[in-house]
């Protein structure tokens, strides 16, 4: 008994040195970094792809939760050539790109100035950069709701303050004018969206060398100069991935539009992502919106490649 | 011996474990409540179910209206339903549809006070012969009206019919002291109200699953509604975006005379304004048909694995003792006509337009795509004409071909 155990442990050490010794084979060979990758690959498909390709599979597919006799079969094109005759679709792209352009033209423009800001180290600047920082943290639906309120006709802070400084007659109903809504919904998500490129942007201009700014002060430089030839320049990359990432961002949220106007006055204010929300969570046809979402995704896709192309921030120095 | 003892004592303490596990039930129960009057009702209620019911854990969950049916959409399809929902009648085609709710006709026929609900009261939750939810309470519509600015003005009484409304709009709108007429609901859940009219101006919907709206009473009723802002000028210049919330300020802070909406808003008004300063009264009838409408919330169950204790839930809501309970703190009109002869109601002035409108209201449209048509055709087609994007022949003809898309 006590001689077969023996055997037994024997045996096992010799099995696990014969694997140690071929996996210490396998790690010489160009199939170990991926056998290591094999776990985080296979999360990454189950959490990234598979779910991406149900949404791409539901495009082509008859799914309306509320139409059960339609069945759920393959229609092929179906939902991309009524896409091609729907009014609203072409609507939602033209406010979809107004949306995403202005809000993160906007955004980059006053992140940059607080980062600029924040840089210099003023007096006081930790304090302020908490300010700067915080519309940030702040949940979109309660700033959406904090804004509706501000700028509401008959409450409102702002028509109030506009009115007594006689820049306005009279309480203006931004939200219900379909001149204004759509600019007024991009300065509200401006303000809650400006402190991410901030961050981002201060955080590259730490990184930037001392010694260049010395360099530049032997040489004469004002602010403007240091900013145009030293702090931009280094930002490219920085910037670039803030623009994708906001512009993603901006292009699948369709939170803030929901609570301010609702796609309304009429259709002034709908965007992609609300419609295609509006699709599948009002209509239950999650078919269409699916095909909405593989529009959004190859837009997307398009001008991230385009605007990365244009700034070269990937090209080797 | 010992070891004898040992199993024992496991089988009896697996035992009674076994048996606590049994006869403790957990429930959870979505709706859609919102004031802070409704949670404290909803609060009272829950307190006296667990008084009869020790043994029924209940956790409520509130989901806002408007998500409602996003969140149910996605319990259904993930399989992680809550035992019981709320349900609303314009909802159950969607509800059913995708197979959400279960059938309890024969826990209703087996009731002890099913005898309290008229046949009319389930109609809301009953598709084909079967029922799918016990009614909780009602909400029944009518016109809230400043009662000083019409003495002030001279005017008699609230508007009966619709020319009499504009009339009486028109004599109390004055834009230079920021007053108008009516607060019209021209931004989200307002699309409910064209929807009434244009049954009100004799156009029906949808008759045996096909489109059976009428283009020129379904105009007429668009162009009356859309003509108090861009003709009559009567409503304030925000309506175009005002939901729930800004008609009920509107009226509370002196903007607006008139205003439609339920009995679900009433404890508001009576916190925000003196008796003198409003009354309620039935709302005007069309050229067609006078059509107020009869809400019944009802409850549902959305599981079978604790459908005793979830059909216990449901059916505590149509006793008086909870029903008046949650009167009291909401304003809420009970379902069941004995609960409804309490003198709390019978005593109050204010419940008679109520108790009037039960007499000719009417439950609202119900048909698969309802709550999409509405929301993504007829609400922007309507705003669109409100800002001089459209016209009301063009919005009528997008409502008519959105609802042959919703339903072919």
């Amino acid at each position: 008994m006590g001689g077969a155990g023996k055997d037994r442990h024997r045996g096992g050490l010799i099995v696990q040195r014969s694997f140690l010794s071929r996996l210490a084979g396998i790690s010489d060979t160009k199939a170990w970094p991926w056998l290591l990758l094999a776990p985080c690959l296979l999360l990454a498909m189950a959490v990234v792809l598979y779910p991406t390709a149900t949404g791409i599979d539901l495009s082509f597919r008859q799914m309306r939760l509320n139409r059960p006799d339609l069945g759920t079969g393959y229609v092929g094109l179906r939902h991309y050539w009524a896409m091609l005759e729907d009014p609203v679709f072409y609507v939602s792209l033209q406010n979809t790109f107004v949306w995403v352009v202005s809000t993160v033209g906007i955004e980059l423009a006053m992140g940059m100035l607080a980062a600029v800001v924040l840089d210099m180290e003023l007096p006081w600047f930790r304090t302020i950069a908490v300010i700067v920082l915080l519309p940030w943290f702040l949940p979109i639906v309660v700033a959406g709701n904090i804004w509706a309120l501000l700028l509401d006709s008959r409450l409102g802070v702002i028509n109030a303050a506009l009115v007594s400084l006689g820049v306005l007659d009279d309480f203006k109903p931004w939200f219900a004018d379909p001149a204004w809504a759509l600019p007024m919904a991009i300065l509200v998500e401006a303000w809650h969206g400006f402190p991410f490129f901030a961050l981002l942007l201060l955080a590259g201009l730490k990184g930037i060398p001392t010694e260049l700014y010395e360099a530049a002060a032997v040489d004469g430089a004002n602010l403007w100069h240091r900013f145009r030839h030293i702090q931009l320049p280094s930002l490219t990359m920085v910037m670039t991935a803030a623009v994708v990432l906001r512009a993603i961002s901006l292009m699948n949220s369709p939170d803030l539009i929901l609570i301010l106007t609702g796609g309304g006055p009429g259709r002034s204010t709908q965007v992609l992502s609300l419609y295609a929300f509006q699709k599948a969570y009002r209509e239950f046809n999650f078919g269409y919106a699916g095909a909405l979402s593989v529009v959004m995704l190859l837009l997307l896709m398009g001008s991230a490649w385009l605007y990365v192309r244009l700034t070269g921030a990937l090209k080797d120095d | 011996m010992t070891i004898l003892t040992r199993r024992t004592a496991l089988a009896l303490a697996a035992t009674a474990l076994a048996a606590r596990a049994q006869a403790a039930s957990k429930l959870t129960y979505w709706h859609h409540f919102t004031s802070q009057e409704e949670f404290t009702g909803l609060k009272n209620v829950m307190a006296l179910f667990q008084q009869r019911f020790p043994d029924i854990a209940l956790t409520q969950e509130n989901i806002p209206n408007p998500e409602y049916m996003t969140k149910f959409t996605a319990a259904v399809m993930a399989k992680s339903r809550p035992d019981v929902s709320m349900v609303v009648a314009e909802r159950l085609p969607d509800m059913l549809a995708m197979d959400g709710l279960i059938d309890v006709t024969a826990r209703v026929d087996g009731w002890k006070n099913k005898a309290n609900f008229p046949s009319d009261r389930w109609l809301g939750a009953t598709s084909k012969g079967k029922i799918y939810g016990v009614p909780a309470f009602t909400f029944i519509d009518w016109v809230y009206y400043r009662k000083d600015w019409f003495e002030e003005a001279g005017i008699a009484g609230p508007p009966t019919t619709l020319d009499e409304f504009v009339a009486t709009a028109k004599k109390l709108t004055d834009p230079s002291k920021n007053r108008y007429g009516f607060g019209m609901r021209g931004g989200p859940g307002g699309a409910a109200y064209l929807i009434d009219l244009i049954e009100s101006f004799g156009s029906p919907f949808v008759i045996d699953g096909k489109n059976a709206m009428d283009r020129a009473k379904t105009l007429a009723a668009v162009k009356w509604y859309s003509d108090l802002a861009t003709v009559h000028k009567v409503v304030p210049p925000s309506a175009t975006n005002d939901g729930f919330r800004q008609i009920m300020e509107g009226f509370k802070t002196g903007q607006t005379a008139m205003t439609w909406h339920h009995t679900g808003s009433l404890v508001e008004m009576v916190r925000a304004l003196k008796p003198a300063q409003f009354g309620t009264a039935a709302k005007p009838a069309g050229p067609a048909a006078r059509v107020a409408r009869l809400t019944y919330l009802y409850n549902g169950l959305m599981k079978k694995d604790n459908e005793q204790a979830a059909w216990d839930w449901i059916s505590f809501w149509g006793e008086p003792d909870p029903s008046i309970a949650f009167l009291n703190e909401t304003g809420y009109f009970p379902a069941s006509i004995a609960t409804a002869k309490d003198p709390r109601i019978t005593g109050n002035p204010l419940y008679k337009s109520a108790a009037e409108t039960l007499g000719f209201g009417r439950l609202p449209p119900a048909f698969v795509g309802l709550a999409g048509w509405s929301q993504n055709v007829v609400l922007p087609e309507f705003q669109k004409i409100l800002v001089g994007q459209s016209t009301a022949e063009k919005a009528t003809d997008a409502m008519l071909k959105g609802l042959d898309a919703t339903i072919n």
